[in-house]
């Protein structure tokens, strides 16, 4: 096969840069705001660029995002809730997901269904039952609650995924350890394990990413400043805006603060990733 | 086995008629006089006198309601002789109420015609198909406009009759079938011109079929004909057309055009583009409950869903019909509900396949073999499985059985304090256990201590989403545009940078992530800081540019449903687009190169290899994905919420109205319970679908 004409080339080149453009609008909008020191509450003109060039908001943002809360206990508060709902839905579904790739049982085909079906559901089917519950247990409020929401919807996902990359392991490789005269227990512990690790990896990332970036449920089931994540914080400076109590550019800098680090993420996994979010089966 | 069912078709055709008749002449009897009924009783009168003075050149000059061609409205006048002559009813604009205090007689006369018209259009689809007759019989719309003096009717019938004959052609290739054909052509365009869209289906599936045949050019000559004989009945049916055919048609038909986009009621309905959708599971029983005591709309919608592919395979031109109707129903800016009519015989012949698919996968699942399990291995598998076990129970499905026994009470943000001490409990339990009795309250729910209701909360929340608001349909369609233009712009990203040689290829791959890769809601404010109103970057831009500004028409989206419609739909394809793109690239690395090559070699074209090739090969691979991928965008929850409303999927209207702190009325836990356990049955459908084809896509990896 040859390469495309020139002809071909140019008109390719001219729809991705329109696709370019497409992608970076929304980006640029934000950026613009973001860096605009300008700002004191809405923005009342259409610019291109940002006004007055300034750094400020990211500095305000990096110190006290959120009514008197400071950024670090946000951010406290993020990692707590995120990776502690990772761990716990990783333990509580890692023997399961092991369970499901490599024995055969009856109501196996029903089991693997119900949990397909639950990591596929909004959030919002979960959270409702689990408020109410939780706040009869009286830990609603708390960020030990928030671990147990969002564990809960990771766990059919993550269960899932280790299943995947439990199955793609080659049978052989178990049997061989068992004549050597492993038993179960130690074959998952010295082989699977270990070869699936990278997997289980990656899925406990979209296990922690689930619970970074959620804000609707947090806010639904905390009410104190002191426990509010990054996440809230972001989406609680909407209203902010909208009263013009704080400059847009508030919004725009947070926003671009916590994006980078998930960007950097997606960069470097995109193909595991997009195979994980897929539900696909190969590894 | 053929003759052993035929007298018991025979009694079900029967039973159809029967069960056709009574419910149309219920409604003749019982439908309040409607919008348009005056119109054309007038119309019908002014024909009525013209055939008692004789006087019958009085027709060339004789058509109240031009945009409208007469024919429907003679056979109504032509009813009206069977009772004394009435004065003429009213010209009123097309604005005004109903008119209560039209002659009976003659309501009755002409309503009785109609539903004749009606009748025998089941009784044609019932000879086809019982069951499918069945489904037309007691749909509650098809009823309601056959039912009353509206130009529903006679075309229904003229325009199924052309295909019923074009089939015959189709089959037996005689030309009388194909004349009888372009006759009902002409009297269907002599009724509404808007039935007319049928044609175009029949001449698809012609063109289909010559080109199997390959007689592509006696087609065009048949066709040709067929078209031609349809015009001249149409003239022939139309005696108004006659004085000044050119100038009167061009009236007639681009009064429809500005009908719509000047007319006050039409801007006043404000209906969003797929209103007619919405019109398929919507049901008159809510504005005439007497007329209607029971609805079967929103089933035979739902079934015919199911019923699409069985049918395509059994008679593809009712798909075509479906299709070609639904496709030009969604464009027209008039929305009436009237207009489904021209496609519910197609909709109930596929609902009809949609039961008997369904049935069939039913049987399927109880006559598979059952697998024979190893009971060491099976024992083998407990310890492993029941740590997981408890925690997915804890955390998922108790919460969910709990959610299930809130549905069934009147749980609120009023009677928060009784629920926590004890309440919720002690109402399911005592209404399960029979020894409470449920109560119906008044929704939204505002009681201090919890009730049972049982499921009568259900109703009135199944209404409130499929025929108040539309939020069903709209997060169906949602789901159904937005998922193929992310697919369609994923697909031809992927195709396009991986042909050969393309510059900056890599470049552009990692460019074209990054809306993925950032959260979801954080692109959703992004968006937000662009659209939203007064303040929002497009308005400010509005502001600057004044009317050169290219999108000056999008500014008051909020106000429009079409355009809200539109404004969502942006980010989504913004961020879910990558995600396809990634799963095609992926599945193009799987296809060998030698593949192409061979293809090119052999002098394929880049388009014969595109659709020869690449497509068949990626398609069973992407399948999955493009479900789960729509399966995320029907639970699209972070994005519609980011923007200052309640609308949005089911998801957020279940936490809006969930939320105590809600700025919308929030607090309802009930009634939010309700809407998750709809939620969770259309995603076990979806999720079905998904397990059916990665089923297949393993099989055709194995293979």
């Amino acid at each position: 096969m040859r390469n495309i004409s020139v002809f071909r080339q140019i008109i390719t080149q001219l729809i991705l840069l329109l696709v370019g453009l497409f992608i970076l609008i929304p980006v640029w909008s934000t950026v613009r705001l973001a860096f605009d020191g300008s700002l004191r509450g809405r923005p009342t003109e259409f610019t291109w660029l940002p006004k007055e060039f300034s750094t400020e908001a990211f500095t305000k943002v990096l110190d006290r995002p959120y009514q008197s809360v400071e950024f670090n206990v946000l951010l406290r508060n993020s990692m707590i809730v995120s990776i502690g709902a990772a761990i716990l839905a990783i333990l509580l579904g890692i023997s399961l997901a092991y369970g499901f790739a490599r024995f055969r049982f009856p109501t196996k085909n029903t089991g693997l269904f119900v949990l397909l079906l639950a990591a596929l559901l909004p959030p919002i089917a979960f959270a409702t039952p689990l408020y109410i519950i939780l706040s009869l247990l009286k830990i609603r409020t708390t960020l030990i609650g928030l671990v147990i929401v969002y564990a809960a919807f990771a766990m059919p996902f993550a269960v899932w995924n280790m299943r995947a990359a439990f199955q793609a392991i080659p049978k052989e490789i178990e049997e061989a350890a068992y004549l050597d005269g492993a038993n179960h227990f130690q074959t998952f512990l010295n082989i699977s394990l270990p070869i699936s690790m990278p997997s289980i990896a990656v899925t406990a990332m979209i296990a922690f990413l689930m619970g970074y970036t959620e804000f609707a449920i947090g806010w639904l089931f905390v009410d104190k400043a002191d426990n509010v994540t990054l996440s809230m914080a972001t989406y609680a400076l909407v209203n902010g805006q909208f009263s013009g109590a704080q400059p847009w550019s508030y919004l725009g800098s947070l926003a671009i603060i916590m994006s980078i680090p998930v960007m950097v993420v997606f960069i470097f996994f995109q193909e595991t990733l997009m195979e994980r979010l897929l539900f696909q089966e190969t590894s | 086995m053929q003759k052993f069912q035929s007298p018991l078709r025979i009694l079900a055709i029967v039973a159809v008629l029967f069960i056709a008749w009574a419910l149309r002449a219920n409604a003749v009897q019982k439908l309040s006089i409607d919008y348009d009924e005056d119109d054309y009783m007038r119309a019908a009168q002014e024909y009525a006198h013209l055939i008692r003075t004789s006087s019958w050149s009085g027709f060339l000059e004789t058509n109240y309601r031009t945009e409208h061609p007469p024919l429907a409205k003679i056979v109504i006048g032509l009813s009206f002789l069977t009772a004394p002559e009435e004065k003429l009813v009213a010209d009123r604009p097309t604005t005004s109420e109903p008119n209560k205090y039209l002659p009976r007689p003659l309501v009755k006369a002409g309503r009785t015609t109609n539903a004749v018209f009606g009748w025998l259009t089941v009784a044609l689809l019932a000879i086809i198909n019982p069951l499918a007759g069945l489904a037309l019989a007691t749909h509650t719309f098809t009823i309601k406009y056959v039912s009353q003096i509206m130009l529903e009717a006679l075309p229904a019938l003229m325009s199924f009759s052309m295909v019923l004959t074009y089939l015959q052609f189709k089959k037996n290739r005689k030309t009388g079938w194909l004349i009888t054909s372009a006759i009902f052509l002409g009297l269907t365009a002599a009724s509404k011109y808007l039935y007319c869209v049928i044609g175009i289906a029949i001449l698809v599936d012609w063109f289909m079929d010559a080109k199997d045949r390959d007689e592509v050019k006696p087609f065009f000559k048949q066709a040709l004909l067929w078209g031609f004989l349809g015009v001249i009945i149409f003239f022939a049916a139309d005696p108004f057309l006659w004085a000044d055919p050119i100038q009167r048609l061009r009236e007639s038909v681009f009064y429809h055009a500005g009908y719509s986009t000047t007319a006050a009621e039409v801007q006043s309905a404000n209906f969003p583009f797929w209103q007619p959708l919405n019109w398929l599971v919507f049901s008159p029983s809510v504005w005439h409950p007497d007329v209607f005591k029971f609805s079967p709309d929103f089933i035979i919608a739902v079934l015919a869903v199911f019923g699409l592919s069985r049918l395509w395979k059994k008679e593809r031109l009712y798909v075509l019909w479906l299709g070609f109707a639904l496709l030009f129903l969604l464009f027209w800016p008039t929305k009436w509900p009237q207009y489904i009519l021209t496609l519910t015989v197609p909709l109930s012949l596929s609902a009809a396949e949609g039961l008997a698919e369904i049935w069939q996968s039913i049987v399927a699942v109880f006559k598979a073999k059952k697998p024979i399990f190893n009971k060491k291995e099976s024992r083998q598998a407990i310890p492993w499985l029941v740590p997981g076990l408890i925690a997915f129970a804890v955390l998922t499905l108790l919460p969910f059985l709990f959610q299930l026994g809130v549905s069934l009470t009147d749980f609120n943000s009023a009677s928060i304090r009784d629920g926590f001490q004890g309440g919720i409990w002690r109402e399911i339990s005592g209404g399960l256990t029979g020894q409470i009795e449920p109560v119906t309250p008044e929704f939204p729910f505002r009681s201090k201590e919890v009730q049972f209701t049982g499921i009568s909360g259900y109703q009135p929340v199944f209404e409130f989403l499929v025929t108040g608001q539309g939020i069903f349909i709209f997060n169906i369609f949602w789901m159904v545009v937005s998922t193929s233009l992310q697919v369609f712009l994923g697909f031809g990203l992927a195709i396009l940078l991986n042909q050969r040689g393309v510059k900056l290829s890599k470049f552009w791959q990692a460019f074209f992530i990054l809306p993925w890769a950032i959260p979801e809601f954080i692109g959703a404010l992004m968006w937000l800081n662009i659209f939203v109103p007064e303040i929002g970057w497009l308005s400010l831009a509005a502001k600057k540019y004044g009317e050169a500004f290219p999108l000056q028409f999008l500014i008051g989206w909020e106000r429009t449903p079409s355009l809200w419609f539109l404004i969502f739909l942006i980010p989504a394809v913004w961020y879910g687009f990558p995600l396809i793109m990634l799963a095609v690239n992926a599945g193009l690395k799987t296809i060998p190169k030698e593949v192409f090559e061979a293809a090119s070699i052999d002098g394929a074209n880049s388009w014969q290899i595109l659709s020869g090739i690449t497509l068949p090969l990626l398609i069973p691979v992407l399948l999955p994905a493009v479900i789960i991928r729509g399966i995320y965008t029907f639970n699209q929850f972070y994005l519609f919420q980011a923007f200052p409303f309640r609308e949005g999927t089911l998801a957020n209207i279940s936490y809006n109205i969930f939320n105590p702190s809600s700025r919308f009325g929030g607090g309802q836990f009930a009634v939010s319970a309700i809407i998750n356990i709809l939620t969770v049955i259309i995603l076990i459908a979806l999720v079905t679908l998904f397990n059916r084809r990665m089923q297949t896509r393993e099989e055709f990896i194995n293979a």
